[in-house]
């Protein structure tokens, strides 16, 4: 009698296991890299009023110091944006007349009429973590290169990190990788051509090694939940 | 009287089915009638960690599994269409700030304002505010205070929802007698105002009438001063419908003055409270508070500790402390206080007219034995303590009482010491009721009512809503709507205090200025201030600007006679300081008593025969949301209410027997009043005062006088915002001018119907665990307290194992017949620093430094470097008042959850405040004890143990920490917790408004009578404006995520900032200084009964609190080592009434208990009893199941 079912379909539960297998394979491996902060948030590049703040030309070229602008950030859990009147500073109507004197028109705007500017977002934290405090890592030796990425050298900010918890304890783990000289923090050309490109065993400014700077700290970072969600 | 609730002294023989009671040798501990009766209904209430949570679904009619599947579906596909845009991660704005930053603004960083808030019936708080970006968010006492010595009260913690309340008045309107009700501004209001007053000029005011709520406040009084100058004919009433003007009248007979008493029972050793609750709710409670717990807190024998009586119709907290206390009706307290003064008279051979005229009054009947004794043991006590003795009367007794009783401190020598007065002058020209009469002639044309509700609250007799409706021109000025507000011709929206200038005199004569802390929210706002001045000074319309600064500067300037930059100096330090220093007078005592007025007052007085079932005495009383005003604010009318635990209602308070004599008790019987139906019953009685009736729902409560009938104001609000208004029943229609306090003669009848009041009372039980509430008498605390001194009950566990004794406190309970506790598993974090964790050595990495993982604290001998945190609870200094919950619920932003909820037992307050009755007579309890709970913060948690998504975990600083975002909801946690101190968020609680109607489309919610019962799917969205008052460090939990007490870890990671940033470390790098963290419930307790600190500082007083004898662990037995310990309350009683007792006595405790123990006992049962080692390998005595077994056994046999 002929076979009910040709003999090549034996293959069929093989095939089928083995592409069974592959699709999980590929569900895990899709879920593993795309459902993730890694994925989803780095690279977040809102639009940004006017043009967006150039921090390649402000804080790159120009060189203006990070806290020339982020004033409080040593002083408060906020890194603050500054208030229009610290544009205005320099570009008020009789300054910096060159020629993108136009391109800042609505600075000057929002300063006359009072109003603020609505920047967007980039950095964001969930709700149930409460406690970034700026001042506690700016003050301990984090520079703002290891959280934001090389600012300096953008044009428009993006996220750079993943901001994720278990990115957060690879430095609460081991600070000393991540620990710059305080005085050195926003120098980040620096911080990554000079220090973060020694190994960690080799890194010395000024005669301060990153042991030194892992002895200064009064506390190990915690990383206990309670320190960030409460 | 001692809780010695020892389960091994009674043998176990088998397990009852229900629970039974705590019971304790002579005594047991109860909270409700159904509970002393053992109901077996309180079992199976008790049995479910929610008790109606869960299962509601599909027993009730409309919420079959089909409607279940249809809710699901609706939601799915909700969720799913919210998805979608969801995929984008939403748009975030950075809002700056433009052009003028504010100079001392660092964003995210608090800043504090100093301020005080009027509190009603004159006196005031001072206050320290938390701004948040110029948001006020939080309100705390201010340190430099003397009112407040940075406490605070639940009145001025919770004034912040006034504030951002939603239905508050946001506009001016005005009612046209030709077109209606109309949209006003400010600016309308202001020309007509300025157009009106100047035609009355020429009149001197005549038909101008002026209502002032009861206020202290120098500029006020200076505005109405000038007032008075431009309109000397109009009539300025000072109204506040608490007051019943008794005591200010008894001053007037002894003083000849007006004088207001302040209480100082800090030197006090004999305190008589008569129907007087000095410890809550007064202008001065902060103080007496304080005071009168700072002496009652023995730390060691040989320690001063005053001793209370407390003789009272109600239960209030003063009798709950009371160390005697006798109920007694109202009508014959009076008795009672003359008996006391001619026994004291005697004794002390006071002034000899005042004898004869206390011969003279006329009592009828003898007391009762219980009453000559304490009489007798009172008087002897006041006489043997000239100088340091206070005796205090309520408001609710006769002016003459009053007179009496200052006569009485005058000849115990305590006035100037314990009790001072101080001259209380008024800005009233005239009384309601004379302004009433003279508007029924018709003599009123012009009506201002100021942060008043005469309206709703004036006496019945004067019928003053229809009055008011007559008047022509009515202005009303209020902070939110009121009855008043909403009849009047114009409405005017009135400045919060956190909102506009002002100044305050407190009871003591401090004066202190009202800092705006924010601008108007609604637009233009006037204060009381503003609005009295600018017509007293006739300001200009046009171009007005509130100018309360300069009104209160100038008010200043002229009582200072400063001025130029001295006086800025001054003003400025104020302002920084939030008092004028050197303001309050220091002379005690200026006036001294007039016996001779005093006798005359009481010629003539009687005092009748006391009530009977048939002749009701009536209180009417206010408690937390005082006259009414306070009935919006959520927290209060969710606050259980002292004594009954009732929330959101009132009721008529009737004693058992007498509820049993009017057949007025619950439908289920007098003992199984709360757990026969899912929301309890009440009888609803109709009471018939004076030929006026009311009908109200009846709670039976055990403690008070009988036939008496106590009945709460404030409640039944008509108009007062969506919170307040509907809830309870208004009782001022059967509260006329003569009988403001009360009166006698009433009559109740059984009503129709039955009404559903929901009572805290049983709620969060550690069912029939023993010895939870611990107390001892004073004699044999310094009996014990020295010679048992021993290590702090936390060492009795762990790698010492029981080498070490116990303290006195912890021999009153369990642990003394608990073996040694030796777990095979150790735990890591209970490694001491003899037990370093071999697992993890500390070595040097190669570079020969410590590594990063060595500082960190989880590795190694953990719970051994500071700062560990703990809390201490003295239940000996514990007035059971609830601040520490409105605090708790401020700070962390607790949501309310509406009666509705809190019946199935859902209200979220972290720490809540348990009430246990003592002894075996429901109608005449022994005592009535209070116990804040909250998490403790146990070592070995177990709720820690069996969350399956480690949402609770430990953290290094021995906090118990919850991980809101990692909860899934499964509530395993909860039904593990012995302490139950777990919340969950069975909705959207923090969300939804809270009792603001039900969402679009439901109409059927329309006609609920009470909004409360909404259930909170049904109901709308929280306003965003409601939303400004969360604290921005604590995260709003949401639907489906459990919560508890986190020892406000908010505020020790800005602490711990602090710390490191400014360098504050101790020398060894570790220490925070003591009370440089506070938690919220301890920052505010007005008693100071909570601690809270680093216990292994030895410099903390949380430290020294563990160590004292009197610090005992809830549930210590079942080996958790919670890091709040309790302190057992300490009673110093009379001997003459009430001899001590030995709370060790016949358990053999004296002579090394743990190792002696068998011996004491003798055999019978007593070798089962230690049951939690038996070796016999009973499968029923293993583990922390069994425990519970055992003890519900033994307690049952005794039963």
């Amino acid at each position: 009698m002929k076979p009910l079912f040709p003999k090549w379909m034996n293959i069929i539960p093989t095939v089928g296991a083995v592409a069974s297998f592959g699709g999980l394979l590929t569900v895990i491996a899709g879920t593993w890299y795309y459902a993730t902060p890694d994925y989803w948030e780095v690279g977040y590049m809102p639009v940004q009023p006017g043009e967006g703040f150039n921090h390649q030309l402000h804080a790159g070229q120009l060189g203006i110091d990070c806290r020339y602008c982020h004033t409080n950030v040593e002083e408060s859990p906020h890194s603050n944006v500054p208030a229009v009147s610290t544009c205005y500073g320099c570009h008020a109507e009789t300054r910096l007349a060159g020629s993108e004197f136009h391109r800042v028109e609505f600075i000057r705007e929002a300063y006359g009429n009072n109003e603020t500017i609505e920047w967007r977002r980039v950095h964001k934290l969930p709700d149930y973590v409460r406690n970034f405090p700026h001042h506690v890592h700016v003050n301990a030796g984090v520079s703002c290169y290891s959280c934001h990425g090389q600012i300096v050298g953008m044009p428009i900010v993006y996220q750079h990190e993943s901001l994720s918890m278990g990115w957060c304890l690879e430095c609460h783990r081991e600070p000393e990788k991540y620990m710059v000289p305080p005085e050195q923090i926003t120098q980040l050309v620096w911080v990554e051509d000079e220090w973060m490109s020694q190994p960690v065993g080799d890194r010395v400014h000024e005669g301060v090694t990153a042991a030194d700077l892992l002895q200064s700290l009064h506390d190990a970072p915690p990383q206990n939940c309670g320190a960030c969600h409460h | 009287m001692s809780q010695d609730q020892c389960p091994s002294t009674r043998g176990k023989k088998e397990i009852p089915s229900s629970r039974a009671l705590n019971k304790t040798g002579s005594t047991s501990v109860w909270r409700s009638p159904e509970e002393l009766a053992g109901d077996p209904g309180i079992a199976d209430w008790l049995e479910r960690e929610f008790p109606a949570g869960a299962s509601e679904l599909g027993r009730r009619t409309g919420e079959s599994r089909r409607e279940f599947m249809k809710l699901m579906g609706a939601g799915l596909a909700l969720a799913g269409a919210a998805t979608i845009p969801g995929c984008r991660r939403p748009d975030h704005k950075i809002v700056t700030y433009s052009r003028g930053v504010p100079e001392d603004s660092v964003p995210g960083v608090p800043l504090y304002f100093a301020t005080s808030m009027p509190l009603p019936g004159g006196g005031a708080e001072g206050l320290i505010v938390e701004t948040h970006e110029g948001r006020p968010t939080k309100i705390e006492g201010n340190p430099l205070h003397p009112i407040n010595r940075g406490k605070s009260s639940s009145w001025s913690l919770s004034s912040i929802l006034d504030l951002y309340d939603p239905d508050r008045l946001k506009g001016v309107r005005y009612d046209n007698p030709a077109r209606g009700v109309l949209g006003a501004t400010l600016d309308d209001f202001l020309a007509w105002q300025y157009d009106h007053f100047r035609r009355m000029d020429t009149s001197g005011g005549s038909g101008i009438a002026l209502i002032l709520d009861h206020k202290t406040s120098p500029s006020l009084a200076a505005a109405v001063d000038r007032f008075r100058r431009r309109f000397p004919r109009a009539d300025i009433v000072v109204h506040n419908a608490a007051d019943t003007a008794n005591a200010a009248e008894g001053a007037r007979i002894a003083f000849g003055s007006p004088r207001r008493e302040i209480l100082e029972p800090e030197t006090a050793d004999v305190i008589v409270a008569i129907d007087r609750n000095f410890l809550d709710h007064e202008p001065g409670s902060l103080v007496s508070a304080r005071q009168f717990a700072a002496g009652r807190r023995p730390m060691k024998a040989g320690d001063r500790m005053s001793r209370l009586y407390s003789v009272e119709s109600g239960v209030s907290e003063t009798g709950a402390a009371a160390d005697h206390r006798m109920r007694m009706a109202p009508s014959s307290i009076p008795a009672f206080v003359v008996r006391l003064a001619r026994a004291v008279m005697d004794q002390v051979g006071g002034d000899s007219g005042l004898s004869q005229s206390l011969a003279d009054v006329a009592l009828s009947g003898e007391p009762t034995q219980r009453e000559a004794d304490f009489v007798e043991a009172a008087a002897a006590d006041l006489a043997s303590h000239r100088g340091t003795s206070l005796v205090c009367v309520g408001k609710n007794q006769p002016a003459w009482v009053h007179a009496l009783v200052w006569a009485l401190n005058s000849a115990l020598g305590n006035t100037g010491r314990t009790v001072r007065s101080l001259p209380a002058p008024t800005m009233a020209t005239t009384t309601l009721a004379e302004l009433a009469s003279r508007m029924q002639a018709g003599q009123v044309s012009t009506l201002l009512c100021l942060d008043s509700n005469p309206v709703y609250d004036a006496p019945a007799d004067l019928g003053f809503a229809e009055l008011y409706s007559s008047v022509e021109n009515t202005v009303s000025l209020s902070v939110g709507p009121t009855e008043t507000s909403e009849i009047s011709t114009w409405r005017l929206n009135g400045a919060h205090y956190l909102e506009a200038w002002g100044d305050t005199e407190a009871l003591d004569g401090t004066i202190a200025p009202i800092q705006p802390m924010i601008a108007p929210l609604y637009g233009r706002a006037l204060s009381d201030l503003e609005l009295v001045s600018l017509i007293a000074d006739g300001d200009e319309p046009v171009g007005y600007e509130a100018r309360g600064y300069e009104l209160v500067r100038a008010a200043w300037r002229e009582r200072l006679g400063s001025s130029g930059p001295a006086f800025d100096r001054i003003w400025r330090r104020a302002l920084h300081d939030g008092v004028l220093a050197g303001s309050a007078p220091r002379n005690g005592m200026q006036a001294g008593v007039d016996n001779a007025r005093v006798a005359s007052g009481l010629s003539g007085e009687s005092v009748p025969a006391g009530p009977s079932a048939e002749s009701l005495d009536v209180v009417f009383a206010t408690g937390i949301i005082h006259d009414g005003r306070f009935a919006n604010r959520a927290w209060l009318q969710e606050l259980p209410q002292t004594a009954t635990r009732l929330v959101w209602d009132n009721a008529a308070l009737l004693s058992p027997a007498t509820a049993e004599a009017l057949g007025l008790e619950p439908p289920s019987g007098i003992e199984g009043a709360y757990t026969a139906t899912q929301l309890p019953k009440s009888r609803i009685a109709e009471l018939t005062v004076d030929g006026r009736k009311v009908t109200i729902p009846v709670w039976v409560m055990p403690g008070m006088a009988d036939n008496t009938v106590i009945l709460p104001l404030g409640y039944g609000r008509r108009e007062c915002g969506s919170v307040g208004t509907g809830v309870g029943v208004d009782v001022y229609p059967v509260r006329t001018g003569a009988t403001l306090a009360g009166t006698r003669g009433a009559t109740a009848q059984r009503a129709r119907g039955t009404a559903e009041l929901v009572s805290t009372q049983i709620h969060w039980s550690m069912e029939s665990r023993t010895s939870i509430v611990r107390q001892v008498d004073l004699q044999y605390f310094n009996e014990y307290a020295d010679e048992k001194v021993k290590p702090k009950p936390d060492k009795i566990y762990g790698i010492e194992g029981r080498d070490v004794e116990l303290n006195l406190a912890e021999q009153m309970g369990e642990l003394s017949h608990t073996p040694a506790n030796i777990s095979i598993y150790p735990n890591p974090m209970n490694r001491g620093p003899k037990d370093p964790d071999p697992d993890n050595p500390i070595t040097p990495d190669e570079l020969g430094n410590t590594p990063a993982k060595a500082l960190n604290r989880t590795v190694g001998p953990a719970f051994s470097r500071g700062p560990q945190w703990g809390m201490s609870i003295d239940q000996s200094s514990c007035t059971g008042c609830g601040a520490c919950t409105i605090a708790c619920q401020s700070e962390n932003n607790i949501p309310v959850v509406g009666k509705r909820e809190v019946a199935k037992g859902r209200e979220m307050a972290w720490i809540r405040v348990d009430r246990y009755y003592t002894g075996d007579d429901l109608n005449e309890p022994d005592q009535i004890l209070h116990q804040p709970v909250a998490c403790v913060h146990c070592e070995n948690a177990p709720c820690e143990v069996v969350c399956p998504v480690n949402a609770t975990v430990h953290g290094p600083e021995g906090t118990n920490d919850m991980v809101y975002n990692r909860c899934i909801g499964t509530r395993y946690c909860s039904n593990n917790c012995p302490y139950k101190v777990r919340r969950f968020n069975f909705f959207d609680y923090a969300q939804v408004k809270f009792n603001g109607g039900a969402i679009e489309g439901l109409e059927i919610l329309d006609n609920v009578p009470n909004r409360n019962f909404i259930p909170p799917r049904l109901r709308k969205q929280m306003e965003e404006i409601e939303k400004m008052r969360q604290n921005p460090d604590v995260t709003v939990r949401g639907r489906g995520v459990m919560e508890k007490c986190t020892y406000c870890i908010q505020r020790i990671n800005v602490a711990k900032v602090e710390v490191k940033l400014k360098g504050l470390n101790g020398p060894d790098g570790s220490r925070m200084p003591d009370g440089f963290v506070q938690s919220a419930c301890q920052q505010a307790c007005p008693s100071d009964a909570i601690s809270f600190g680093d216990i292994l500082d030895a410099s903390s007083r949380v430290h020294d609190e563990r160590e004292n004898p009197r610090s005992y662990m809830l549930l210590g037995y079942l080996n958790t080592r919670p890091r709040t310990t309790h302190m057992l309350r300490v009673n110093n009683p009379n001997p003459a009434l009430r001899e001590p007792v030995d709370p060790l006595a016949g358990h053999g405790h004296d002579d090394g208990h743990g190792e002696s123990h068998g011996d004491d006992h003798g055999g019978e049962s007593h070798g089962d009893d230690h049951a939690f080692v038996d070796p016999a390998g009973k499968a029923r005595d293993k583990g922390y199941a069994m425990s519970l077994r055992v003890l519900g056994a033994a307690s049952g046999v005794m039963a």
